[in-house]
């Protein structure tokens, strides 16, 4: 077909290749309402972010003046902001792992069709149809002091209770765990895909080679899925640096602003403390290290992303 | 290595599935039975109620409207889908099929936007929001959201992927482009666009933060928020509580039964950006 075109070009307008006056009236239509959108939605507020950040409310809280870097050099010596900044990281280093071997291990058990395969597929990625505000209701009562089921059955085995969200050194790893579980039907999903990928024959050599399941997931399920695995891991990381939905219901930062983590104090200081604009240097903060971790997604999978 | 009998090996693999299953839905199974529970059960030993009852779903849906919550929800989630899905349509589009001045620095723009994490820009977002008087309004929780560069990318690619050969058809038969996006390019992107309006819909309803500082009257008020309200105000009644999750659960979860391989192809798709 191909080849009998070219032969005959003048049977068709040279369609994609050239740019013709015309086409460029109905291009601009179809891509100005987004591209105004996303000026006014996206472009305009990041920009003012930064803008705001140099800002402080004058005393009576009428109006801004300008204050220069005033608010970063005050959040440098913030030992409440770095406690946040430390606080999120931990968060972070517990949600990330937990999540992921969580998912790796409903992936694992779902990647290939076996009788069935559905309803465990179903109930493994069931957790991304939890929204976050169900999800911390649901732990909250899972975690009750007195009526949680957790509790009830650690006592049932002669361990004590546990204040799972009421004492300062348990309230964040406990958060942690439950954003790991919203998490794992996510994980689940991706790792799912990503195992679908690994081509069945090598598995199917290995296996006429000898090598039993644990082999073959060492030396080909888990270096194949690395890519994979990396990627989900910073896409982990991204989403729990700014988990707030879970935090507000469960702990509200604390107690002892145990929780309180980077987003959290940000939301705070801005709505409750009256420092919109202390807020706002808070969250340029946040915003570069989460364009750090988005432009390393972007740096090592860029090239891989296709539509399959 | 010893090689274990294989209904042995197959029903220790049924009973691992089994347990792990059970053990992640645990919560949300916990949650049910006690939205079914009364308030003098509550706080006995026992996972399910003995004596099943309607009364907290019943004292939730007086005590507050969540009739009104869940309604505001889905207007919120089903405009923003639809929204997106027109926007990255039409400019998916034009951006895979019109050759224009300047098309490459546009789609360099939208990769860009990519990249911006949105969830903190919410500060001057607000303050854009509020200086335009929509606070308390649908339109507060929709139309910032309506112009999605992963939406316009998605589309971008999916469209770019169709044959040329069947555009040229088209184009043979007098189509204009106009044409060409409604009659060729969306149906055939059908499964594109129902996992982008899954993601899309599924982000919407989950929305936290935003709603919570752009919406204080009452009547406004989103799902995820009401939860949070009535969680505040019962403070021991976590029967209530526990109605009130389930009913805000039940159409993420039912969407999500429905529509499984959509949801899944839109999360795998919207990990895969970048």
């Amino acid at each position: 077909m191909s080849v009998e075109r070219r032969e005959t070009p003048w049977t068709r307008a040279k369609p994609q290749t050239r740019f013709r006056g015309g086409e460029g009236l109905e291009a601009f239509l179809l891509v100005v309402p987004g591209v105004a959108l996303m000026l006014l939605f996206i472009v305009w507020p990041t920009l003012n972010a930064f803008w705001l950040s140099f800002h402080r409310e004058n005393l009576l809280g009428t109006s801004r003046e300008w204050v220069g870097l005033a608010n970063y050099a005050e959040m440098f010596r913030d030992p409440a902001f770095w406690r946040s900044v430390g606080a999120t990281f931990v968060f972070a280093a517990i949600v990330a792992p937990v999540q992921l071997v969580l998912g790796l291990v409903a992936a694992l058990m779902v990647a290939r069709p076996f009788p069935g395969v559905n309803l465990f597929r179903t109930l493994f990625f069931l957790t991304t149809a939890v929204p976050t505000a169900v999800a911390a209701v649901a732990w909250g009562w899972f975690l009750h002091p007195v009526g949680g089921t957790l509790n009830r059955a650690l006592e049932a085995i002669g361990l004590p209770r546990q204040p799972w969200l009421t004492s300062p050194e348990l309230a964040l790893p406990t958060l942690a765990v439950v954003t790991a579980w919203a998490g794992v039907g996510f994980t689940a999903i991706l790792l799912t895909a990503g195992l679908q990928q690994i081509p069945e024959e090598l598995y199917e050599a290995a296996r006429i080679d000898g090598a039993g399941s644990w082999t073959q997931f060492w030396r080909i399920t888990l270096p194949l899925l690395s890519p994979t695995l990396f990627l989900v891991a910073l896409l982990i990381l991204l989403s729990s640096l700014t988990a707030f939905g879970q935090i507000h219901l469960l702990t509200r930062g604390g107690p002892m602003e145990s929780t309180m983590v980077w987003i959290y104090r940000v939301y705070q200081d801005a709505f409750f403390n009256f420092r919109f604009y202390y807020a706002s240097a808070q969250a340029v903060a946040l915003f570069l290290v989460l364009l750090l971790l988005a432009a390393l997604q972007f740096r090592f999978f860029g090239r891989r992303v296709h539509y399959g | 290595m010893v090689s274990l009998p294989r209904w042995l090996a197959r029903f220790l693999f049924y009973l691992g599935l089994s347990v792990y299953a059970f053990l992640l839905v645990l919560p949300l199974l916990n949650l049910f039975a006690a939205s079914f529970k009364s308030d003098g059960e509550l706080f006995a030993p026992g996972f399910w109620p003995a004596n099943p009852t309607l009364e907290p779903y019943l004292e939730a849906l007086q005590k507050y409207p969540l009739a009104r919550y869940l309604f505001n929800s889905a207007v919120v989630a089903l405009a923003t889908t639809l929204g997106v899905i027109l926007v990255s349509a039409t400019m998916g589009y034009a951006l895979a099929r019109i050759p224009f001045p300047g098309q490459g620095l546009l789609f360099g723009f939208v990769v860009a936007l990519l990249l911006i994490p949105g969830e903190v820009t919410f500060l001057p977002l607000y303050l854009l929001v509020q200086g335009f008087g929509w606070l308390n309004t649908y339109t507060a929780l929709i139309v910032p959201f309506v112009a999605s560069p992963l939406g316009v990318f998605l589309l971008r690619q999916f469209i770019k992927s169709l044959p040329q050969d069947l555009f040229d058809a088209a184009r043979i038969d007098g189509a204009g482009h106009l044409r060409m996006l409604w009659h060729v390019a969306l149906p055939l992107s059908a499964p594109a666009l129902g996992a982008l309006a899954a993601l899309t819909f599924l982000g919407s309803w989950n929305m936290y933060l935003w709603p919570l500082v752009t919406i204080n009257r009452s009547e406004m008020m989103t799902a995820q928020i009401a939860v949070a309200q009535v969680q505040n105000v019962e403070v021991t009644a976590w029967n209530v509580v526990a109605a009130t999750a389930i009913l805000v659960l039940l159409p993420t979860l039912i969407a999500f039964l429905l529509a499984q391989r959509f949801f899944i192809r839109g999360i795998a798709l919207g990990g895969l950006k970048g």
